[in-house]
This record gives C-alpha cells, sequence and structure tokens, in this order.
C-alpha cells in the first residue's frame, strides 16, 4: 500500500508543481524556484521509495484502475530494478531542475510558461514508465515522456535547428513507439491481457510454438527501446535534440531518457527472454549493436566541435558500453549465471556512472554557454581560471567518462570489459567485442582532453572576461562530480544493491554479492572459484595520497621556486591568439581516417506516379463526365420543348391515346 | 402492418455517444460563431445581415443532428439524415461566391445521391421484412440482407465522404471555419458512419462479404486522404483529409466489430466521439488563424506561436489527439480497433495493423511538420498580429482542450454499454 501511495503522491506533487509553475510563469526565478522545491520532493519520496525497496523489499503489486473487457490495469509495483532507475531519474530531476533556476533567465525570447510545467509532467512520465507493471499503461506514460520531451526539446522557438531536430526526435521516436505497440498488440492477442507476468509467458509460448513471430516480436521490442536509448542507427535523433534543448534537459535527456531505454532493455531481453531460446542470439545482437554504437559514436564525437553536440555523441557511445554489457550478460545467462550477473552489473552501474558524468558535462558546457553564450569549442579557450568550480567539475567528470582510475568510469568499464573477455573465452566474438570496447576507451580519453584543453586551459581571451557561474548552477556540477569520485573509489557501495536488482528480474539464480564481489577491499572476479582479475580502489587513493603528499614534502624540503612566466615561443613573439591549437585541429590524421564513418543520409521522398494521381482525381473522370452525361440528357429533353400549342396538344393526344391502350390491355 | 411506432426516441449507448458528440460540440460551435462572424473577422467580415439566416440552418442542423441520433428505425434516420444534407448544403453555401455555391451543390449532389440508395434500401426492407425496425435487418434472407447493406454501405460512404465518394468534403471548406468544424467533427459526415454503426449493430447480422468490403475500403480511403496531405496549401483542406482518413478509422473499426469483435466496434464508436472533439479543436485552431490574421495558407504562416500562444498550444494538443499519440484522445480508440483486429485471429490482425500503423506515423509526421511551420520558427508577415482570438472563441480552444484529454473517459463508459 505504501508503495502506491507514495507513488501517487509524488505524481500529485509534480501536477501542483506543473499548475504552480506555469501560473507564476511571468517571474522566471519565482517558477524555477517552485519547480525545484516541488522536484525536489518529488525526488525525496523517490529516493524514500528506494530505500525502502532495497532494505525493506519490494511490495507486492497494487493495482489501481482495471479495464477488465481490455486486459488492462495501472498496476503499480516497484522492483529493485526499477528502484535502481528511479533512483538514477530522481536525481538528475533534482540537480537538473535546481539548475535551470538561473540557466532559464538566460533566454530572452522564450518564456518558461513552455518550461517548467512540461519538465515537471516529463519528470512524472517518467516514473510512471519505471512503475507501471502493465504494458497498455507503459506505452501511454511511455509516449507521454516522448511527448513532453518533445517540447523541452522544441523550446527555442524561433531556431530552425531546434525545430528540425525536434520533429527529428519526435518522428523517429513515436515509430520506435508504434514498434512497440505492434509487438505488445501481437503478444496480446494470445494472453489476453497487458500486464508483464502475461505477455512475459505469452512470448515464451510464442518463442517455443512460432518461433519467426516471437523473434518479430522481439526485434520490434529491439528497435523500440534502442532507439530510446539511442544506439545507432537509429539513436541519429540524438546528436541533434541534445544539444539543443536547455542545458538542465539536455542534462536530463542523457542522463535520464536515454535510460529509460536501457530499462526497456533490461525488462524484456533479461527478463521476459526465455533463456533457453533466443538468448544467444539476441546477446549477439544487442553487443554487436552496442559495440557498433561506440565505436561509431566515439570517433564520430571526435570531430565535433559544438560542446553539446560532442556531448550527445559522446552519450551514444556510452549507451553503446551499456548496451554491449547487456549483451554479453543475455548471451552468457544460460551457460554461465555467475558471468551474466557480473556483464548485467557492470552495464547497470555503468548507467549510474553515465548519468551522473555525463549530466554534469552538460550542465558545464550549460555553464560555458551561459556566461560565454558560445558553444563553439574553436571560439573558447582559457575560461578555466575565471569558472575554477564548472572547470574542476567538468574535469572530474571528463577523467571518470574517459576511464581513468579510480574514477566511477573506470570500475564499470573495467567489469564490462572483464565480462566481455571471460565471455570470450568460450565465444570468441566477445573476446573481440571487449578489445574494440578497450581501445575506444582511449578515443574517449583523446575526446575529452580536446575538450578540456579547449575549453579552460591556455589563455584567456580578451572576449572571455567571465564569471564563475551562481551557485544554484554551480552546486549540481559539484555534487555529480563528487558522486563521480565516491562512486569510483567505493564502487561497493552501490554494487551490492546492483546485484540484487540483477538477482530480481533474471530468470535464472544469481550468486550473491559476496561470491562475486570480494569487499570493500577492491573488486574481485572469479572464474569457478579462482580470482583472475582484481581492482583495489582504495589502494590506489592511498597510493596516489601518499605520493601527494612525498611531492609535496620534497618541493618544500628543496625549496622550489614557483614563478609566472610567459609562454615561451622559441624566442619568438606571437599573439596568444595565433598559436592557440583550435580543437577541430586536434588529432587531425585520426580524423581524417575516419572520415566517412557517420554517413549522412539525405531522404529524398519518392516521387508520387502521376497516373496515380490522376486515378485519385475522381471528379476528373467519374463525376464530372456524369454530371455532363446528364446535362446533355437534360438538354435534349429540353429540345421537345418548342413553344408551339399545337405540338403540346399533339403529344397530349399521343399519351391519352397510349395510357387508354395500356389500360385497355392490362384490363383484358 | 407496422410492427412500432413509425415516430419515437430511442436512446441506446450508441445514440448517446452521437448524442454527445452532436450536442456538446453543437453548443461550442454556436458560440464560437457569435465572435466568429464579426466584422472584425480578418478573412470573412460578416456583418449583421446574414445572421439570421446562419443561425437558422445552424440550429435545424443541430436540431436534424439530435434527430438522426435519436431515430429509433430507418425511416425517421432517413428523414433526418435528408435534413442534415439540407442544412449542410445552404451552411456550404453561405458566403454566397462562385466558390461557396459550386461547393454546396456539390455537397448536396453527392450526398443526396448515396441517399437516394438509403431510400431504395429502406423501401426494399419495408417491403421484405414489413417493418422499418434496425432489427429488421437481421431478418431478411442472407442474399437480400447483403443487397441492402451493401445499398446502406453506399449511402453511407456517400454521406462520410469515403472513396469513391470523398471528393465534396474538401471542397466544402468553402464554409464558414466554424460550420467546416461542425460539419467534420460531430455533423454530417458522423451521421454517415452513424447509420453504419446503427446497420451492423442491430442483430450483429451482417454478411462478413459486407464487412470486409467495409473494411478494405475504409483503409483505401485512410491511404487515399493521406496522399492529398502532402499537395495541401490550404489548412482547412489538410484537415478535410484527415477527416475523411478518420471516418475511414471509424468504418474499419465497426467492419472488424461486424465480423465479430466487439472491441473493435466498440473502438470504432468511441473514435467518433474522440475524432469529433480533436477535429473540432483542429478546426477551431484554424478558424482562429483565420480570424487573427486572415489567411489559411500553411506556406504563408509562421512562427504565430509568437503572438498567439492558446492557439498554438491548442494546435499541437488537437494534432498529438487526432493522430493518436497516447494519452489524448484517439489513441484510445484507436488501440481499441487495433487490439479488436487482432483478436480476430488470423491474416487480418496483423494486415491491419501494419497498415494502421504506417497511415498513423505518417500523418503524425506531417501533422506536425505542419504545426512547427505554422507555429514555430520565424514570425513570417502574415503572422505578425496582437493576440489571440477573442474572449469566446478563447474559451471555446480551452474547454475544447481538457475535452482531447478526457473525451475518452467521458465516452468510454457509454461506448462499454454497447454490447451484443
Amino acid at each position: 500500500m505504501a508503495t502506491a501511495f507514495i507513488v501517487q503522491l509524488s505524481g500529485l506533487l509534480l501536477a501542483i508543481g506543473a499548475v504552480a509553475s506555469l501560473a507564476t510563469a511571468r517571474r522566471r526565478r519565482l517558477a524555477g524556484g517552485i519547480a525545484t522545491a516541488f522536484v525536489a520532493g518529488f525526488s525525496a519520496l523517490a529516493w524514500l521509495l528506494v530505500v525502502r525497496t532495497f532494505t525493506v523489499g519490494p511490495e507486492p503489486e497494487v493495482t489501481l484502475t482495471a479495464l477488465p473487457w481490455l486486459g488492462a490495469g495501472l498496476t503499480l509495483a516497484v522492483d529493485r530494478l526499477s528502484a535502481f532507475f528511479l533512483a538514477v531519474v530522481a536525481t538528475v530531476a533534482f540537480l537538473a531542475t535546481l539548475y535551470s533556476i538561473d540557466y532559464m533567465t538566460h533566454y530572452r525570447r522564450d518564456g518558461v510558461a513552455k518550461f517548467y510545467p512540461v519538465l515537471l509532467v516529463f519528470f512524472g512520465a517518467t516514473a510512471a514508465v519505471l512503475v507501471v507493471r502493465d504494458f497498455f499503461f507503459f506505452l501511454v506514460a511511455w509516449e507521454l515522456m516522448t511527448l513532453t520531451g518533445f517540447f523541452l526539446v522544441v523550446f527555442e522557438r524561433e531556431s530552425r535547428i531546434s525545430q528540425r531536430a525536434g520533429l527529428k526526435y519526435f518522428i523517429i521516436t513515436h515509430a520506435a513507439t508504434l514498434c512497440m505497440l505492434a509487438a505488445v498488440l501481437v503478444l496480446w492477442s494470445r494472453s489476453g491481457s497487458f500486464h508483464f507476468a502475461a505477455l512475459r509467458n505469452a512470448l515464451g509460448d510464442l518463442l517455443a510454438g512460432q518461433p519467426l513471430l516471437g523473434h518479430v516480436v522481439l526485434l520490434l521490442f529491439f528497435l523500440a527501446f534502442a532507439t530510446k536509448a539511442g544506439v545507432l542507427p537509429m539513436g541519429d535523433w540524438l546528436p541533434d535534440a541534445h544539444p539543443v534543448a536547455p542545458s538542465g534537459m539536455s542534462a536530463t535527456l542523457s542522463g535520464a531518457l536515454v535510460k529509460i531505454g536501457i530499462y526497456g532493455l533490461v525488462r524484456v531481453f533479461v527478463s521476459f527472454l526465455p533463456v533457453e531460446q533466443g538468448a544467444a542470439t539476441w546477446g549477439a545482437v544487442l553487443a554487436l549493436a552496442g559495440t557498433g554504437s561506440l565505436f561509431v559514436g566515439s570517433l564520430t564525437a571526435l570531430r565535433q566541435h559544438d560542446s553539446k553536440r560532442l556531448l550527445a555523441f559522446s552519450t551514444i557511445e556510452q549507451i553503446g558500453y551499456v548496451v554491449l554489457g547487456l549483451g554479453v550478460g543475455v548471451a552468457v545467462l544460460p551457460s554461465n549465471p555467475t558471468l551474466a550477473a557480473l556483464a548485467f552489473v557492470g552495464a547497470l552501474f555503468h548507467v549510474a556512472n553515465h548519468a551522473c558524468f555525463k549530466s554534469c558535462l552538460f550542465l558545464g558546457a550549460g555553464a560555458v554557454l551561459y556566461r560565454t553564450g558560445e558553444r563553439d569549442l574553436d571560439r573558447l579557450g582559457g575560461i578555466g581560471a575565471s569558472m575554477r568550480v564548472t572547470a574542476g567539475s567538468s574535469t572530474v567528470a571528463a577523467l571518470a567518462i574517459a576511464g581513468v582510475p579510480p574514477l566511477n568510469g573506470f570500475a564499470s568499464k573495467w567489469l564490462i570489459v572483464c565480462s566481455c573477455i571471460l565471455a570470450g573465452l568460450r565465444f570468441p566474438l566477445y573476446l573481440v567485442l571487449g578489445l574494440v570496447a578497450l581501445f575506444v576507451s582511449l578515443v574517449t580519453l583523446a575526446i575529452y582532453l580536446q575538450v578540456l584543453g579547449s575549453l579552460f586551459l591556455g589563455t584567456p581571451r580578451a572576449s572571455a572576461k567571465v564569471r564563475e557561474v551562481p551557485n544554484t548552477m554551480a552546486a549540481p556540477q559539484v555534487v555529480l562530480a563528487a558522486l563521480c569520485v565516491v562512486l569510483g573509489v567505493v564502487p561497493f557501495a552501490v554494487l551490492a544493491p546492483l546485484r540484487d536488482a540483477v538477482a530480481a528480474i533474471t530468470p535464472v539464480a544469481v550468486p550473491d554479492a559476496a561470491a562475486l564481489f570480494s569487499g570493500l577491499a577492491g573488486l574481485a572476479v572469479s572464474v569457478n572459484g579462482e580470482p583472475v582479475a582484481f581492482w583495489a580502489p582504495l589502494a590506489l587513493v592511498g597510493g596516489i595520497v601518499i605520493l601527494g603528499v612525498l611531492a609535496r614534502l620534497l618541493a618544500r624540503a628543496g625549496g622550489a621556486e614557483v614563478r609566472s612566466v610567459p609562454v615561451w615561443y622559441c624566442g619568438e613573439e606571437h599573439d596568444s591568439e595565433e598559436v592557440r591549437v583550435p580543437a577541430s585541429t586536434l588529432f587531425l590524421p585520426f580524423k581524417r581516417a575516419f572520415e566517412g564513418i557517420y554517413p549522412r543520409l539525405k531522404l529524398v521522398p519518392p516521387p508520387f506516379p502521376g497516373w496515380l494521381r490522376r486515378v485519385f482525381e475522381v471528379d476528373n473522370w467519374l463525376y464530372l463526365p456524369a454530371v455532363r452525361l446528364i446535362d446533355r440528357g437534360a438538354k435534349g429533353v429540353s429540345r421537345t420543348h418548342v413553344g408551339i400549342p399545337q405540338v403540346y396538344l399533339l403529344w397530349i393526344v399521343v399519351g391519352a391515346v397510349a395510357v387508354v391502350g395500356i389500360i385497355l390491355t392490362l384490363v383484358r | 402492418m407496422l410492427d412500432g411506432p413509425v415516430f419515437g426516441v430511442l436512446l441506446d449507448p450508441l445514440a448517446a455517444v452521437m448524442l454527445l458528440v452532436a450536442t456538446v460540440i453543437g453548443f461550442f460551435t454556436v458560440l464560437y460563431s457569435t465572435h466568429y462572424l464579426r466584422e472584425r473577422n480578418r478573412e470573412h467580415a460578416t456583418g449583421h445581415a446574414g445572421q439570421a439566416r446562419y443561425y437558422f440552418w445552424l440550429l435545424l442542423f443541430l436540431a436534424s443532428m439530435v434527430g438522426v441520433a435519436v431515430s429509433p428505425n430507418f425511416l425517421q434516420l432517413l428523414i433526418f439524415w435528408e435534413l442534415t444534407t439540407l442544412c449542410s448544403w445552404a451552411l456550404i453555401s453561405f458566403y454566397q461566391d462562385e466558390r461557396s455555391l459550386r461547393a454546396g451543390f456539390k455537397a448536396l449532389l453527392m450526398t443526396q445521391g448515396g441517399g437516394a440508395f438509403f431510400l431504395v434500401a429502406v423501401l426494399i426492407l419495408f417491403a421484405s421484412a414489413g417493418s422499418f425496425e434496425f432489427t429488421a435487418l437481421a431478418r431478411l434472407p442472407d442474399s437480400l440482407r447483403l443487397v441492402v447493406f451493401v445499398m446502406l454501405m453506399i449511402a453511407a460512404w456517400a454521406k462520410a465522404a469515403q472513396v469513391p465518394f470523398h471528393t465534396w468534403l474538401p471542397d466544402a471548406m468553402a464554409a464558414p471555419t466554424p460550420i467546416s468544424a461542425y460539419l467534420h467533427a460531430a455533423a454530417m459526415v458522423k451521421a454517415g458512419v452513424y447509420l453504419m454503426a446503427r446497420s451492423v449493430s442491430s442483430g450483429w447480422a451482417v454478411p462478413p462479404t459486407g464487412a470486409i468490403a467495409l473494411g478494405v475500403m475504409a483503409l483505401l480511403t485512410m491511404f487515399i486522404a493521406l496522399s492529398y496531405y502532402f499537395v495541401q496549401d490550404d489548412l482547412k483542406r489538410l484537415l478535410a483529409y484527415s477527416t475523411i482518413a478518420h471516418l475511414g478509422y471509424v468504418l474499419l473499426g465497426l467492419a472488424v466489430g461486424g465480423l465479430g469483435s466487439i472491441i473493435a466496434f466498440r473502438g470504432g464508436v468511441l473514435h467518433i466521439a474522440c475524432h469529433g472533439f480533436a477535429k473540432a479543436t483542429l478546426f477551431f485552431c484554424a478558424g482562429a488563424l483565420a480570424y487573427v490574421t486572415g489567411t489559411r495558407s500553411i506556406a504563408g504562416l509562421g512562427g504565430a506561436a509568437r503572438s498567439m500562444p492558446l492557439t498554438a498550444t491548442a494546435y499541437f494538443v488537437g494534432v498529438l489527439a487526432v493522430t493518436g499519440v497516447p494519452p489524448f484522445a484517439c489513441f484510445w480508440s484507436k488501440f481499441m480497433i487495433l487490439s479488436g483486429a487482432m483478436q480476430l485471429g488470423g491474416a487480418i490482425g496483423p494486415v491491419v495493423l501494419v497498415l494502421v500503423l504506417v497511415e498513423s506515423l505518417i500523418s503524425f509526421a506531417w501533422m506536425l511538420y505542419v504545426g512547427q511551420k505554422m507555429f514555430l520558427g520565424s514570425v513570417t508577415p502574415a503572422a505578425a498580429v496582437h493576440s489571440d482570438p477573442p474572449a469566446a472563441m478563447s474559451g471555446v480552444l480551452v474547454v475544447l482542450i481538457i475535452f482531447c484529454l478526457l473525451a475518452p473517459a467521458i465516452a468510454m463508459p457509454l461506448v462499454l454499454g454497447i454490447g451484443r
């Protein structure tokens, strides 16, 4: 009962918040403050639910409204998987709204009446997707989430780029939703109910009875969720839509929305898919799609010089890692549940980590945009000196996303790559994919060195006299950056709950957390009881601290002097502008080698055949001729009206004779 | 000789749905008209002169739709049916210029031609079963029932502007916009699908051949109407083709219902209500745009949301509702039609599913594109106006936005009352 109550209460909070922020929309900061307060309430309730679910355990599901004639019902339940994603969404939602209070004041021509209310409904719909247990209402919540997302993407009304990106986003994702609708209806026609459990059984029966149709259904589900998650090529909407939204929303899109696609993939491919049928095939499909995404996404991100567009491509890449992990897990689930659990935990951990560092990076890019009005990396530089908090948190997040130990990105990537390689011992495919993922990590590092260098380092530009952003914008970045460090240093704190989340949905039992990882000392991955890989973040942090202290002591003991001198350009004098290395000129040979990796397709609508158009113009070949024929007939009749009384009399006589004749024949 | 009264009132769930649509949207049409027919209308300034004629025909139109909805038998239905034809003729030609006179006459001719089939069908029914009752249809022998059903179907196609009788509806856009709204959302064309709903649901004895013909033609209509979307510049004509397609949805639902799926039949009837409110919203938006800017040209408008935020909101809600994006109105009815089709088993379900989803996606994409084109982006000279339309019109838009969300909830209990 408590679950249903909390869910309804948080929905009510968001609804009131939406109305209140709409009513106060003329005062931007006030509306933002109100929205933040209500989102804070929502997030707190969501976290309460999360904590309850992980400590007390999930409550039985509750049906609020039932539509028995359709086999649907608004059934709510929060299991540990839902709770995990709910935690991610709630955290990002609160920080992004807090950030938006000040951020939204810089839009001169667009009012916040079309931002905060829509944002709150968006959060509500996202949370609803996670807690419903009935695919009919899942669809409703899912599309409500998509369409509110659309209005947030097209927020800048007069920008053509926003409009195009929004249209593309909505059309592609709506097509994905229709795929899901088709898949669900096929299953429903066999089960008669939209409940998750019923559809799960229907899928099992279908795969056993009509494997072809069953795989079509799975393909439709894959298309639906992978599109939302941003897996290439379906995720082509993402690099257009994420950058144009207001930065708080960009952070939410990358931090929360794409994760819902992952949630869907996990639900269907881990919990619905029977282990005997199709696990190997679909595991391979997921892993290949993920690897393709991370390869193409990272190399394309490297070529970008618009900061937010670069981050969007990087989201595609990071989601690729998650999907790769999922794929490996699905593939080995029947044969090796331990390894599968490891892969799933790695993938989910990466979801949480990506929410932290990518949101932080988007907020950082937004902060730079807020102060400089610029997203082009080539025209920025040297603002690290004046925006220390932004620069600091972005640096931490960038190092984390590039997988630099001991930050959180390293831990999750390490788990994913580990499970790839271990799975590769039996299926060589995954070994190859794991190695690709490993090397793409290097590209990620290149991407973010490029970003950090061109944004924050170098001599400040004359035009770039900027101040640090207000506290409400700085605080979310600091919190997210701190999370990146904490999750990296004590990964075990989240890995145990994540293992529980995985155990809640896998159809086969998985070993408990203590057997999977070896506690606070670090992560140990073992095969058949023999440890094969080990990662001890705390030891590393200790080492770093000791070395830092040593270096400091040495410097002090040696009495080294710190001097500030101009940069030495081999004795020549240069304007600092001339010797700057813009982002787009870095790694040029490498970029050229992969020039065509992200082809731009130009869709040309097929010409409408002229003859078909003529057939459709029914007026021209049917009605007008018919009307003309009637017209001509009428003219013919009117010709008998000659206007001479004698002729009319003659007609009357003829008529009378005819009538009398007919009557006589009939009477006789 | 007759087994029941010739005139009377029948108020069953099906009639209630039709009444709901006809009276509620009728009320809003009249309310909207009070401000639309003004001197300040930049598209068609209307003085006091035409008002008496306008309201006379509009109210008669409303009354005859109520008559259609509550008819207990085919004879009364036929009489009120012809009365709606007459009213729509008068209202389509309201402006009395060359274009509207032609359009009015075309509408009259085509629907009257269809009406002739209705008349013959009723006569055959009476001659053979000795009754005008709806249930008499089920008492006819099989072959004759098919003949009567086909004739009724032709009448309904003509009235509901289905292929191949669809051409009068886009031309009827010469009417004043509130009339177009009423004509499309609640009256006239809905009378056509209402006749089909009556014929199918009374006795549930539709010959399968007839039902399949109805369904196939409905799918054909949807796609032919869709093919016209992309070449329209007049917003009202675009909406007209969308109406044609959506009446196809209703008939598709009824056809699947005739084949044995009650969910699809209910979905089809629900679609009458859902589409009614959604399409009324869109037409009132088109009217508001024309009233304020003086143009209905899609190409000429741009960035109108800047000065007309309410109209823009209403348009987008209307588009989402009409194309069936959850949680808005038509999603529920479309979903019921689709699930009904899937229930039938065999190849029908998947074929209908794929075709309907393709149509939905393309029409959704195009309507959204048109909406962005007109309301978002940079402001064009035509759209550089001061504000949303006056209070009565804005108020109607606000109420209809709410109805776009609530229509399924209101109509669902009624629709669920329809059963075998």
